[in-house]
């Protein structure tokens, strides 16, 4: 699904690209300190009516200078921002940072110059100037390899414009940042001027759903004179962008640009290049150190892998009892990562502790040392956002495992002691990775999605009294996702009697006795939870009438999208179910009222399925609910169908059974 | 040759005896220890030498034995420190349930990083800290370091019981220091002090053994009350080359009054707009009300702190060039708007979300904030100059009723900020649902909000129309909510007094049970749950403010449906707050009434089950419904 989505995007950026390949961009002038009376008056129209600040314009340009210093080319950005500050909401903009890395080890630094900035306040028809003076320049070390320069502008207030600009000088020419048509505020004009010394080839990749428009590309001269290739992309009226629940991250879907060095070309040497090809990239990665070498530096001895397999001979058995090894013993750090940041794998071992890469990576060469077939799959976490598909390493993050065991394929994520084969930590989950082969050196597109829905299934079995409590037994089964996820909860509380305060915190009435879990330890099985309860205060008197949920506490109470529109796809990285259930056996001479109907929605393609079932057997009712998702990502075309479905299950979730005292 | 091998021997066998004493062995701790804990800390020892007025050195070192995963936050190491302090020495190592070394840290193991917090342009705040990560439980964390000060206005408090679900076998601290010097101290009501003196130097100690975990209670004013503690602070101090005296809070006070002394100078420019502002302003409350709003308008917060500039404010000319400044700056500078027009103020010291002032123990850890008060003989005006919105003379919920120090010419003073009641903390709300036979509704609400309440949605009127209807579909609980339109009012800006108006539609306003039709009376303010039962409850409690909500929700009946059960009315009263609900049948509209009031005070553990009943009270009449059918 979210491919197609990207394959739609790429079109569209193509079709602009040839569209808009004429066109100049604007013939305005940016001059910095030049500010013109009309600019207090701008407005935005449409949804962005309202916004606490409009951007005026933001121009920046990208290009690069032989630096006196270390002789090397280094890449130069500047850029000029105006904005119109329309009320105190937007104040946090005349308070501004930037992020320089300063290499500890000396390889390379970020430099910071020109900053200038100025507010201007139009006081009795005329325009006067605050300029930012040195005391309002604060320089702060962040840590050993980060120096962040803070500012803050004089004299803002409500109807203020404020502008800056600033020029920054870096050595990491293999990493241009990206550069953001789009941000929170409405932008009016937002340009971008990359202009490359034929020295070197970069791959630029547009983001987003906007229509990012390029000029045609024009000869420039560089120094020594080389030529230069010099390209415009801009943007005009550019809407504000929002978070919105229920994606991977907003970085997916905002307008920018990125980069990628695929090439150098410096007269005298030879044309390197760098990843036109994923075989060529491959064949890099396993020669790094940090990666196909750490991968090859697997040097268990045989007695501590027979130590953790025995005499198991049958290979998934074998998968098994090194990813509950690497599982117990080694800790995830909270970094991600798709290499090595440890000397070798049994340091990692050593230390108890490592990051994504230094995990699965030590598990890859445990299972290969005890003869096992598996591959590293990189891949982008749902947080970095998704991969553009083109060979371009530096977009991955983070690494899995792909084994081959026992006629089949598993995924092996080893950074959370809950997972299980196939279930890889929801962070990883990003529908797609790149599975290395690292004999051959390609690489290839796998799946990351998991059919296997999440399973959540709760079951009441309960006799009323005519004390109106309900007294049995509440029964609970997780599978999937919905166990690593409930287990996790389980040993994140100080103790059961605290799981279970929790537990009852959410649902007034209940009280538990002999709980019990069942599973905890076996991630490879389906979580059991049983306990005895008694319900009070479910249910409610009106005259003649008695009436309860019979649900209780499990209905989902709201729509997870109240929205009425959506831009972005919703997506909820992996398919899901849930059912409850409710057997309840009532005083005989309670008599039973109409009951609610039994209904069942649908989604198109069976891509969601929800049903609500009541019967009668004399004094006992049974009640059933089920939801399904079947997928993992639904677009926003389908937003308005899910929606109509969630608000179908808020309903009839809702629903009381009553009852007729005689 | 024989004297070689005894040696040996004797050397094995000490080896020998170390290792099966491993103290940190998990087995050595008494089960006392364990009950309710997620980790125990074994040892720790936290030691004070005052070199000088403006010098001392602490050794601090402690043991920690993390028994499960949710204790992990508990397996890390930091210590702040600044221009003036310094951190060194740092020591860890890591061992296993057993208590055998699993790994030494070192040095290049330890994060330096700065703690500048967002929002902050400049301090020198900054960090030392390492995590020891391990995922087999339980292990134990040791660790050490020394840190120095040059120049210290308080020492480091120590508190042993640092964090719920942690017991302690033992902890001490002691405190050196010159004979020629005093130093000061509040501690918690049972601990002993054990204090002598030699050679010239007095040694204070406090020490705690085998001190049982405690577990978090719902609305706890937390567990000060019932663990050890102790703060201390010299009497006088030299920081950064400024010194003083803290004894008592008027000297404190003169000390804060002498930093600002003199830093009240405004540009004729700016005197000039004062007085032309406040030309035709007949009273001291108007010309306060016009400068406010003035100071508003023009300057905003950004805060700069270094050294000595923690407490001295930037200088109210220099913010009147640039108009912003820290929480001391806006107030100085406000202070120099009052004094050109003749009106006394006042800077006060403040805790912030903090506790009162303590009259008994005078301290600058106690304060992290400053306002300003202009005093009357009738009516003190307060006036917070970091806000950007709050009308004059408001205080919000983290500065009222709070003792706090007048900073004047004449020393330190203390008084006591505004306390609210929650009459003035009100929730004023009419609703009108027009209900159609299709269970769908036009709703028209309308509120208003005063003093804390009004702070609490003041939010909402500042936020942009996309971002009000997202918070309020996202918050208001009618089914299936359509937003019309929204507006937020504040009709008089020197009154903490808000108006809401929202229109909505909702469908599905009746929940189904055969052929009877459920109406929830209460829609928009229901208690959705009740406080957790607490068996033994240790600690006392307390809401966070008193409050009253009135709600009136006028339902119109559709034709063709007949009301057949209205429930009776509900009236709870306790020492906690009272509570009313009333459904009246009008011909076709059925009216609902509900008063909830709740009072703000501190309760002591033993009434916490009382407590719990009367929120249980309201939550079950909060769920009332009405019964509707089709008239035949």
């Amino acid at each position: 699904m979210i491919k197609s989505f990207q394959v739609t995007l790429l079109l569209i950026v193509c079709l602009a690209f040839c569209s808009s390949a004429q066109q100049a961009p604007t013939d305005k002038k940016f001059k910095f300190g030049s500010v013109d009376l009309s600019e207090f008056d701008t407005q935005v129209k449409g949804p962005d009516s309202a916004a606490n600040a409009i951007k005026l314009f933001d121009i920046g340009s990208g290009s690069f200078d032989i630096s006196p210093r270390t002789n090397g080319l280094t890449y130069t950005v500047t850029r000029h921002v105006r904005y119109k500050v329309v009320n105190k909401n937007a104040y946090s903009l005349a308070d501004f940072e930037i992020q320089l890395y300063n290499s500890s080890s000396g390889g390379g630094a970020e430099t910071l110059t020109g900053m200038r900035a100025s507010t201007y306040n139009l006081v009795n028809g005329k325009i006067e100037v605050s300029k930012m003076a040195g005391d309002a320049k604060f320089t702060s070390r962040a840590d050993k390899n980060h120096v962040i320069k803070k500012f803050t502008l004089p004299n803002v207030k409500e109807g203020s414009i404020i502008e800056y600009t600033y020029t920054t000088n870096s050595d990491f020419t293999f990493m241009l940042d990206d550069w953001y048509f789009q941000s929170a505020y409405p932008a009016k004009y937002a340009e971008f001027t990359f202009t490359v010394p034929e020295y070197y080839i970069y791959k630029l990749a547009k983001n987003g759903y906007l229509d990012i428009n390029q000029t045609r590309p024009r000869d420039v001269k560089f120094v020594n004179s080389a030529n230069a290739t010099q390209t415009t992309y801009y943007l005009t009226d550019v809407p504000a962008i929002k978070q919105e629940n229920f994606i991977t991250t907003l970085d997916d879907y905002v307008s920018k640009l990125t980069f990628e060095l695929t090439a150098t070309n410096f007269p005298g040497s030879v044309y390197k290049d760098f990843s036109s090809t994923w075989p060529k990239l491959i064949t890099e990665l396993m020669d790094d150190e940090t990666f196909g070498r750490f991968v090859k530096r697997n040097n268990f001895d045989k007695a501590f892998i027979t130590s953790i397999v025995k005499d198991e001979k049958d290979s998934v058995a074998k998968m098994n009892l090194l990813f509950d090894y690497v599982k117990a013993n080694i800790k995830w750090n909270e970094k991600n990562g798709y290499y090595g940041t440890q000397s070798s794998q049994k340091a990692v071992l050593e230390k108890k502790s490592g990051s994504t890469g230094d995990i699965n990576l030590s598990l890859l060469g445990m299972l290969r040392a005890a003869g096992i077939t598996c591959s590293p799959v990189l891949l982008s976490t749902r947080g970095n956002g998704f991969h553009p598909g083109y060979p371009m390493l530096s977009k991955f993050n983070s690494v899995v495992v792909q084994v081959t065991a026992g006629g089949r394929n598993f995924l092996l994520d080893a950074t959370d002691e809950d997972n299980m084969p196939d279930m890889i930590s929801r962070r990883n989950l990003n529908h797609e990775g790149l599975k290395i082969n690292t004999e051959e050196k390609t690489a290839a597109w796998i799946s990351l999605d998991n059919d296997i829905a999440g399973n959540n299934s709760v079951t009441y079995n309960l006799v009323l009294g005519e004390d109106k409590t309900f007294k049995g037994n509440i029964y609970l089964s997780a599978m999937n996702y919905d166990a690593i996820d409930r287990r996790a909860l389980y040993k994140s509380t100080a103790t059961e009697a605290e799981f279970l305060k929790n537990y009852k915190a959410k649902r007034p009435g209940l009280e538990i006795s002999s709980y019990k879990i069942d599973n905890l330890k076996q991630s490879h099985e389906t979580l059991f939870e049983t306990m005895d309860v008694t319900i009070e205060d479910a249910v409610e008197d009106a005259g003649n009438l008695m009436y309860f949920t019979p649900l209780f506490f499990d209905r989902t109470k709201d729509n997870p999208f109240p929205l009425e529109e959506r831009k972005f796809p919703v997506d909820f990285a992996h398919p899901f179910e849930e059912n409850i259930r409710s057997v309840i056996e009532f005083p005989e001479k309670y008599t039973l009222d109409k009951l609610p109907k039994n209904e069942a929605f649908a989604l198109p393609n069976k891509d969601g399925l929800f049903q609500v079932t009541y019967a009668v057997d004399g004094n006992k009712i049974a009640i059933k609910s089920r939801i399904s998702i079947a997928k993992s990502v639904f677009s926003p075309e389908e937003y308005f169908l899910l929606k109509e479905f969630f608000k179908n299950i808020v309903r009839k979730q809702a629903e009381q059974i009553v009852f007729k005292k005689s | 040759m024989k004297l070689a091998i005894y040696l040996s021997a004797v050397f094995m066998t000490a080896t020998l005896c170390v290792r099966a004493q491993n103290p940190y062995d998990v087995a050595k701790i008494s089960p006392a220890m364990l009950v309710g804990s997620t980790a125990v800390v074994r040892s720790e020892e936290c030691a004070i030498t005052v070199k000088n007025v403006g010098s001392a050195t602490m050794s601090y070192k402690t043991a920690i034995t993390i028994l499960t995963k949710n204790a992990e936050s508990l397996a890390s190491m930091s210590e702040y420190y600044d221009r003036l302090s310094s951190v060194y020495n740092l020591k860890a190592t890591m061992y296993d349930a057993k208590g055998v070394k699993i790994k030494t840290y070192k040095s290049g193991d330890f994060i330096d990083r700065s703690l500048t917090s967002e929002g902050t342009m400049f301090d020198d705040n900054r960090i030392k800290e390492l995590s020891f990560l391990n995922g087999v439980y339980p292990f134990t964390i040791e660790y050490s370091y020394d840190k120095d000060f040059n120049g210290f206005l308080s020492f480091p408090s120590w508190n042993p019981v640092t964090a719920y679900d942690t017991a302690v076998e033992q902890s001490s601290y002691t405190i050196q220091v010159p004979e020629s010097s005093t130093i000061k101290f509040l501690k918690s009501k049972d601990l002993k002090t054990d204090s002598t003196l030699s050679n010239h130097v007095r040694n204070y100690k406090w020490s705690v053994q085998q001190v049982a975990s405690i577990a978090s209670e719902p609305m706890s004013v937390g567990m000060k009350e019932i663990t050890p503690w102790v703060q201390a602070s010299p009497n006088a101090f030299q920081y950064d080359n400024v010194s003083g005296n803290v004894d008592s809070w008027k000297n404190l006070g003169s000390w804060i009054f002498d930093l600002s002394k003199g830093g009240q100078n405004l540009p004729e420019q700016t005197k000039a707009t004062v007085r032309s502002l406040t030309a035709s302003a007949k009273t001291d409350k108007e010309k306060i009300a016009i400068l406010y709003k003035f100071m508003q308008t023009n300057a905003r917060y950004v805060s700069v702190q270094l050294g000595i500039g923690g407490f001295k404010p930037i200088a109210a000319e220099k913010v009147a060039a640039v108009n912003y400044g820290d929480c001391k700056a806006l107030s100085n500078y406000m202070k120099a708007l009052l004094e050109t027009v003749g009106i006394q103020s006042h800077l006060v010291m403040i805790g912030a979300d903090m506790p009162s002032l303590n009259p008994d123990y005078s301290s600058f850890g106690q304060a992290n904030h400053m306002i300003l008060c202009v005093p009357a003989a009738k009516d003190t005006t307060w006036l917070e100059c970091t806000s950007q919105y709050l009308p004059a003379g408001f205080l919000g919920n983290s500065t009222s009723n709070k003792t706090v120090m007048l900073v004047t010419e004449a020393g330190g003073k203390l008084v006591n900020t505004p306390f609210y009641s929650p009459a003035d903390n009100y929730q004023q709300r009419n609703t009108t649902v027009a209900l159609t036979a299709e269970g769908n509704a036009d709703i028209l609400i309308k509120t208003s909000y005063g003093a804390c309440q009004y702070e609490d949605h003041l939010y909402m009127m500042l936020r942009d129309p996309t971002a009000q209807r997202k918070a309020l579909l996202n918050s208001l609980s009618i089914p299936n909510m359509e937003v019309v339109s929204a507006k937020y009012t504040q009709s008089d800006k020197d009154q903490p007094k808000l108006e809401e108006q929202i229109e909505a539609k909702g469908s599905q306003m009746l929940n189904q049970g055969g052929d009877k039709l459920f109406l929830t009376l209460n829609l928009l303010n229901r208690n959705e749950s009740v406080p957790r039962k607490v068996e033994d409850r240790k600690t006392s409690f307390a809401v966070a403010f008193g409050f009253q909500d009135t709600d009136e929700v006028t339902y119109s009946i559709p034709k063709g449906y007949k009301v057949e059960f209205v429930p009776e009315s509900v009236k709870i009263d306790s020492e906690f707050g009272t509570y009313t609900a009333t459904a009246v049948l009008k011909g076709d509209k059925l009216v609902y009434t509900r008063v909830q009031r709740l009072n703000s005070k501190r309760y002591p553990p033993e009434k916490y089950k009382d407590a719990v009943d009367f929120y249980k009270k309201m939550y079950l009449a909060d769920k009332l419904k009405a019964v509707l059918a089709k008239s035949e």
